[in-house]
């Protein structure tokens, strides 16, 4: 199966790969895997009064999965909370132009993102929060 | 345990023991209109019978809902039927007959290419019983999952290293290790699985519709999606290791 240019180029050139501590203040860590294809992501941010002032991703799995982690993490840099939480999946099919058996990468993408924003509320809130 | 063999616990012989299991998919010819009490072949006519799309794989080979499956039963079972339905078989017959011939043997074939395989087996029986356990979400396994992408770091570093220089002798012994390690690991979750069907299978067995067998029965499908899971992740990463290091 041939890839599209895009996914090449997030592929060789992945933009914003590697990691924050996950106890640094504003970070927020999402850490989702595919169990059909044994796929692993983690995608996390940084917030900075409401806005994700970085982004940093670090996947195993196959050239969709990294391309499409690779790219949420260039959308999310300089959008605020609830901006984030509105990224779709189809938009990244649609930018990456995935094929169909590609999709559920741009799913597990979509749910490391969601998993990262509930992961800074949920350290926003507090231990305190957390513990109820 | 690999995936194309079978796991050797063939103890129970409850295969066929329980009428009620094999439910049928219909119940009357589709040729003389009687009633069929055979398996796929109406007594009175003779003629073969369609296996319904709808039909689970173990109703179609005739076996009950069970984890552990004697595989030379089930492919004895998979001869047999493959003989009945095989459209070479069928060449004289009506054209409905053919295409039953033809749709029979296909259904037939992914049937037993999904249950001869433990784990395909499993996996396709949770498929079955999942309305009951998809509301209980798995929380993912965060340790593996930082080992895994720790490994893969590493992965990087071997393969970006100088060939045959020191820090590459290093490294692959490192990773050879971890492989390992993880092989080990994926041994365990196939032994520990084994464990859980049989728990399921002397369960169904048993039958017990208490809510107390009920809360059982979906901790130990939970159990086995985790495990299963987990297994995928490992086998995942195992390979990538012995297709880089060799």
């Amino acid at each position: 199966m041939a890839y599209s240019e895009k996914v090449v180029d997030h592929f060789n050139n992945p933009r914003n790969m590697g990691s924050f501590k996950k106890d640094e203040e504003g970070v927020g860590t999402g850490m989702v895997g595919a169990p059909e294809c044994g796929d692993v992501m983690k995608l996390q941010i940084k917030v900075h009064n409401d806005m994700i002032v970085d982004a940093k991703f670090k996947t195993f799995g196959c050239g969709s999965a990294i391309a499409s982690s690779s790219l949420a993490t260039e959308w999310l840099k300089g959008k605020t909370i609830q901006e984030a939480q509105k990224i779709k999946n189809t938009d990244i099919v649609q930018e990456l132009n995935l094929p169909p058996v590609k999709i559920h990468c741009s799913v597990l993408a979509e749910d490391a993102i969601k998993a990262a924003l509930a992961d800074y509320q949920k350290n926003a809130d507090g231990p305190a929060a957390a513990a109820k | 345990m690999d995936d194309n063999k079978d796991t050797g616990m063939d103890h129970h012989d409850t295969h066929n023991s329980n009428p009620r299991e094999l439910q049928m998919a219909r119940s009357m010819c589709w040729h003389c209109q009687s009633e069929v009490s055979g398996e796929y072949f109406c007594d009175r006519c003779i003629k073969v019978q369609p296996v319904s799309k709808e039909t689970d794989y173990f109703t179609c080979l005739g076996f009950p809902r069970r984890l552990t499956i004697d595989p030379r039963k089930l492919e004895a079972k998979f001869y047999e039927l493959s003989r009945a339905f095989h459209p070479d078989f069928y060449q004289n017959k009506s054209e409905t007959e053919q295409a039953i011939s033809l749709g029979n043997s296909a259904i037939l074939n992914s049937a037993y290419r999904t249950l001869r395989d433990p784990i395909q087996r499993a996996e396709y029986l949770l498929d079955l019983e999942a309305g009951a356990v998809k509301e209980l979400k798995n929380s993912p396994p965060a340790d593996l999952f930082e080992e895994i992408l720790e490994l893969q770091d590493t992965l990087n570093e071997y393969r970006a290293a100088e060939r045959t220089s020191e820090t590459q002798q290093q490294l692959r012994a490192k990773l050879h290790a971890e492989q390992l390690t993880l092989e080990q690991r994926k041994q365990d979750m196939e032994t520990n699985l084994q464990q859980l069907f049989t728990n399921w299978d002397a369960l169904q067995d048993h039958g017990d519709a208490t809510s107390q067998a009920r809360t059982e029965r979906d901790r130990l499908l939970k159990q086995i999606r985790e495990i299963l899971a987990n297994r995928t992740y490992v086998k995942s990463i195992v390979n990538n290791l012995v297709a880089t290091i060799g």
